[in-house]
């Protein structure tokens, strides 16, 4: 059986039956065996050189992620703390339990990629471990995670490649059935797929510990947009839009969150921003800003209010923009400054007087 | 009345008589009373289907500024909030609509009429421009849609 490592992110509230869920979880998984259990504080709240970051970073192998964030905010705030790897598929049942859909993130990403002719920046420097996420708000007992966890930790271990297109020539049928099933010959294990190990109780003093790895510290509250790399385009619509320098350019001329904690606690402007829908705000009370898969979380029927004369999304975003502005004593831009040129529909005119004005100020590099 | 302006939404033939202008809101307005009357445009039916349930959060005889929040609707296969399509006083709602609102869907340009207004007609279309505005709008539509259903 392969060992995998499960780090149960706790979440910042009391709530006992928050807490109650993560021990129980905890307890259970200690019963298990090739798992090494970590327990962090709210992964959101780590920051760079944190205890809990440390801990993280010492993870080699494949992990599953239990957080009370949605998966793909969970994923991508991980990322950026330089914890990377696939996302790993799972089948557990998140927001919409009444309908057909398992875990929508992966199949929509996969979807949203093949079907889409934009270059998405993606995951970087992507180790070759797989990372899968657990929404801890999906249920409200341990059992179902558990029984995930399981399932994806046997899915690890089968060769999902097909063995017998590696076969070249025609093998004899005992050839076959000794590359097929593999047994024990003079104390050798032959073929191709390799025995597991004995599973080992949590006294046989294997090395398993019999408790699970808690990082005990209390990190302060934070409040920074996330980038979803898999929708990211690039545009740099963010970074001309937010007015508090929380984003920059790499080395690499690709945008990221370069000072995450100048951002304005509780504003959302940019995230409205973004025309791939591509900014977590993992701790926002919206679902499709907080990072769910799913756009019309919640409900079944479509919001035509967009349709029918409500504030676009974008004025929405500078109305929230200028009342962060006031508050640190700044002037009100409203939809002057920084805000998406979403004209592409309108036909080429030819340039006038303040078109080449324009033009001689961006050459001016200022 | 020359002939209904048809737009394609889809497969569906949507029908906009020339005897009235149009908001870009997907309001229809003719003038009657004094005033402007104002119902639903056949692209607005169209998205909602069924009305299941109609609700004014004003009072009739209130001033209304443009775009302000005026009530909701909820319909078989949405549901949204309602804004005011001119800046104005809200003389009268159509009473028999709240009692019965799928007549809405029954006759979207006579008596399901949702509200009379009086106010200057803003930025009324042309029915012409109205289907000028719904290419443009109908791309828009259909991606929110699309995106909202995961299909």
């Amino acid at each position: 059986m392969a060992r995998i490592t499960v780090v149960i992110s706790q979440g910042q509230s009391a709530n006992p039956d928050k807490r109650g869920l993560e021990e129980g979880l905890v307890g259970a998984l200690l019963m298990e065996s090739g798992v090494e259990v970590t327990v962090i504080p709210h992964l959101y709240d780590l920051g760079p050189g944190s205890t809990g970051m440390l801990c993280l970073e010492g993870i080699t192998g494949d992990m599953i992620v239990a957080s009370w964030l949605f998966p793909r905010a969970a994923h991508w705030t991980l990322d950026r703390g330089g914890i990377k790897g696939h996302m790993g598929q799972t089948l557990l049942a998140t927001e919409a339990d009444d309908e057909d859909d398992f875990d929508e993130d992966e199949s929509d990403e996969a979807e949203a990629e093949a079907g889409d002719d934009k270059q998405h920046v993606g995951g970087r420097n992507l180790p070759n471990r797989t990372i899968y996420h657990l929404r801890l708000a999906a249920h409200n007992s341990p059992e179902p995670f558990v029984a995930e966890i399981k399932r994806i930790m046997s899915e690890a271990t089968v060769q999902t490649v097909d063995l017998m297109s590696w076969i070249g020539g025609s093998p004899k049928p005992e050839q076959l059935e000794r590359y097929l099933n593999p047994r024990k010959m003079n104390g050798q294990v032959v073929g191709a797929v390799a025995n597991a190990k004995p599973p080992a109780s949590p006294s046989d003093g294997d090395g398993k510990p019999a408790e699970p790895i808690r990082v005990a510290e209390t990190p302060a509250r934070r409040w920074y947009p996330v980038i979803d790399y898999s929708r990211c385009t690039n545009c740099m619509e963010c970074i001309d839009f937010c007015l508090f320098g929380v984003y920059g350019v790499d080395g690499a001329e690709t945008i990221l969150v370069e000072q995450p904690d100048n951002c304005r606690k509780g504003c959302p402007a940019c995230s409205r921003v973004c025309p791939e829908n591509a900014i977590i705000f993992p701790q926002h009370k919206a679902p499709a800003i907080a990072g769910s898969a799913l756009e019309n979380a919640g409900g079944l029927k479509i919001d035509l209010s967009q349709l029918f004369g409500a504030p676009s999304a974008i004025e929405i975003a500078a109305q929230e923009r200028d009342v962060e502005l006031v508050a640190v004593g700044r002037d009100a831009v409203g939809l002057s400054v920084g805000i998406p040129k979403r004209q592409a529909d309108k036909p080429q005119e030819p340039k006038d007087d303040l078109d080449k004005l324009m033009d001689q100020l961006d050459d001016l590099d200022l | 009345m020359t002939e209904p302006l048809v737009f394609m939404m889809g497969k569906f033939e949507a029908r906009f008589p020339t005897d009235r202008q149009y908001a870009k809101n997907h309001m229809w307005a003719l003038a009657a009373l004094g005033g402007l009357r104002f119902g639903f445009s056949a692209y607005a039916v169209r998205l909602l289907q069924d009305v299941y349930f109609l609700d004014w959060s004003v009072e009739a005889g209130a001033a209304l500024a443009e775009r302000q929040e005026i009530g909701s609707i909820e319909s078989s296969k949405a549901e949204s909030a309602l804004f005011a399509p001119m800046a104005g006083r809200l003389a009268r709602f159509n009473e028999a609509l709240l009692a019965d609102p799928s007549t809405i869907n029954v006759d979207l340009y006579g008596r399901g009429w949702l509200f009379d207004m009086e106010g200057l007609g803003g930025e009324l279309l042309s029915p012409e421009e109205y289907l000028i505005h719904l290419e443009a709008a109908w791309k828009v539509a259909e991606r929110t849609i699309k995106g909202q259903f995961n299909e």
